[in-house]
């Protein structure tokens, strides 16, 4: 029968479970994401450089083809820590503008036109809201960064002897563990942004200012006071030393890794305190 | 800490009844400030279909009573169950029985209603299927039907009311809680509100919380009422018993030698008041209908001039329970040895 034809019918049947409800809110968040052209254009731009690392890694791998090159060119086409820093660094510029552009249009609509009081009044937690608004931007973010990461890995592993792979496992871990921290970071920061303000475009502001503007602030803090600390506001500076630390390289000078790992625990745990203030159902004044 | 309601059918035999609301002395802070202030009470029978109206004037804790059952604002003391459950530990289990209707505009403006209506669908547990399906099922059953794949920023504030309402019916719930459905509605777009609140309480068996500053509303769907004033219980009645006993209740007025009507309607088994120059009040007993005062009337020579079924409205209740918490206030401000002496209010 046409269903305008049958009339209302109190449902009554079975109902799904907790991890089927907690994915509806990134499925339909996906799809929205995915219509638009910036956000598909960003994410095509974002594949461009681990291709080129791809065919990097190949020339690195056929010695025959680099026979006409001096060592000097040889030794730049090495696959180490530094070639997947340089990676994650790239990578790393587009995950943040793709967060600018995604995540204030999955919080701050649903803030200023008071959808929380519907979501919050179903079996759905504001712990499972968070995790859900996560998992999008865990989702998107993986496809340009710990995913290509661990491509090139396995390419230069394949490429590479079994020997290359035993002395170098860490490098892809490093890749996956530094990139999930970094994901969990920036998704945290642009989630309590667009949290705070409400407001889209404020939102998008508020997220560049914390992650390309806070870095050249504390850096001239840092020139002005002849002081290290202020690196440790630095949510980039800080990934960046940890990643270091992860992949096997030199660390730069400044915080120590612990103190990077100590300041990112504490960012993570201050922005989980932002989105549990502002994510509520209900405003109270008092 | 719930006990269920036992309803005694004779021969020893009980039938459990589990009341829709359970308030136990709950008590609500928000800020320095104790919006709710102990109230204690058994509201309705879950499954009978019923509605509960929720009534008192601006800043009673009518929407914070609202936002505490669904687990929006902390107990700061006491308890709340709904549907047997309690508030705290099954907050979850309630909120799947329940269906909400908030008062101000919630929603997703860039959305369309269909979209809006399947997330709320598959959130609420619906299969992705059943949720597409009932999308389009309830927005017809609303009237949005034409309008169904508009966004819904651009609706009016009627359609608005009527999307809220299609989202919280969604999943068929138990239990509606409606908070004030009416507002900002044109007289013919209440009615159908009205209309539709009323099926989905006789139709569909569900029970209905309804919170409302517009006592005609309350007045035409609801069973039970509640009143709140100031963070507290005030009143609560049974409507249905309520119009039953106004249904008896009459004010006379007859011209003529009425010294003997009283003995007349006693005779009658009606008990009858005069109040002096004619006017009389009258309660007949159950059963008895209006020709047997119209004959008592004849025979006794009379003529009525003015015959009223005595109405209590739900406005008078309303405004006895409000005032009566004025008096009382008066009362326990005024200085000792002050005090009436008579224990009125």
């Amino acid at each position: 029968m046409a269903v305008y034809k049958r009339g209302y019918q109190r449902y009554q049947g079975s109902m799904t479970g907790r991890l089927a409800r907690l994915l509806v809110l990134p499925k339909y968040a996906w799809s929205n994401l995915l219509k638009k052209r910036l956000m598909v254009s960003l994410l095509i731009m974002a594949m461009f450089w681990p291709l080129g690392c791809i065919g990097f890694i190949y020339l690195s791998n056929h010695a025959e083809l680099l026979l006409n090159f001096d060592s000097g060119i040889k030794k730049f086409l090495q696959i180490d820590s530094s070639f997947f820093l340089i990676f994650m660094k790239v990578q790393a510029v587009f995950s943040i503008l793709i967060s600018v552009f995604a995540a204030p249009s999955l919080v701050a609509p649903d803030l200023s036109n008071n959808a929380l009081q519907l979501y919050f009044s179903r079996p759905f937690s504001r712990a499972e809201y968070v995790i859900a608004r996560l998992i999008v931007l865990l989702g998107l973010l993986s496809l340009i960064t710990w995913v290509p990461g661990i491509l090139l890995f396995s390419i230069q592993s394949t490429l590479a002897d079994w020997n290359w792979f035993i002395e170098n496992w860490n490098l892809g871990l490093g890749v996956f563990i530094g990139f999930m921290l970094w994901i969990l970071l920036i998704s945290l920061v642009a989630l309590a942004g667009s949290a705070y303000v409400r407001r889209r475009i404020m939102a998008e502001a508020l997220i560049l200012g914390i992650l390309f503007v806070l870095p050249v602030g504390t850096k001239i803090f840092n020139t002005i006071f002849n002081v290290m600390w202020a690196s440790l506001l630095n949510p980039v500076r800080v990934m960046d030393q940890i990643c270091r630390w992860l992949l096997g390289a030199t660390p730069e000078s400044g915080p120590t890794v612990f103190q990077c790992w100590l300041a990112v625990l504490v960012m993570i745990a201050l922005l989980l305190t932002v989105l549990r203030r502002k994510l509520r159902p209900v405003e109270v004044v008092t | 800490m719930f006990l269920e309601n036992r309803v005694d059918l004779g021969k020893g035999r009980q039938l459990q009844t589990t009341p829709i609301i359970e308030l136990q002395d709950l008590r609500v802070r928000l800020g320095r400030q104790e919006v709710l202030q102990g109230i204690s009470c058994r509201l309705g029978v879950s499954g009978t279909g019923k509605a509960i109206g929720l009534l008192g004037p601006n800043g009673a804790g009518k929407s914070t009573l609202i936002l505490t059952l669904l687990g929006f604002h902390k107990i700061s003391a006491g308890g709340a169950s709904i549907l047997g459950l309690d508030c705290l530990s099954n907050s979850r289990e309630i909120k799947a029985r329940i269906g909400y209707m908030p008062e101000n505009e919630a929603f997703i403006a860039d959305m369309t209603a269909v979209r809006f209506l399947r997330i709320m669908g598959e959130i609420s547990g619906l299969p992705k299927r059943v949720a597409l399906e009932k999308a389009h099922e309830v927005l017809f059953h609303v009237g949005l039907g034409e309008a169904r794949y508009r966004t819904l920023g651009t609706y009016s504030l009627g359609m608005k009311q009527m999307a809220k309402l299609a989202q919280s019916i969604l999943h068929g719930p138990e239990l509606l809680i409606l908070d004030e459905p009416t507002n900002g509605l044109d007289p013919s777009a209440r009615i159908r509100m009205l209309k539709l609140i009323r099926e989905m309480k006789e139709k569909h068996n569900m029970n209905i919380i309804l919170c409302s500053h517009l006592l005609r509303d309350v007045e035409e769907i609801c069973e039970e009422v509640v009143i709140l004033n100031e963070g507290r219980l005030v009143h609560q009645a049974n409507l249905e018993e309520e119009r039953r006993t106004n249904r008896r209740f009459i004010e006379l007025e007859v011209y003529g030698n009425d010294s003997k009507l009283a003995e007349a309607l006693k005779e009658q088994g009606a008990e009858g008041v005069s109040e002096g120059g004619g006017r009389w009040r009258v309660v007949f007993p159950p059963g008895m209908e209006l020709d047997v005062l119209w004959q008592l009337v004849d025979r006794e020579n009379l003529s009525i001039s003015h015959l009223t079924h005595r109405r209590d409205s739900l406005e008078e209740i309303f405004l006895k329970a409000v005032g009566h918490l004025e008096r009382t206030a008066q009362r326990n401000n005024a200085p000792e040895g002050k005090e009436s002496t008579d224990g009125s209010l």
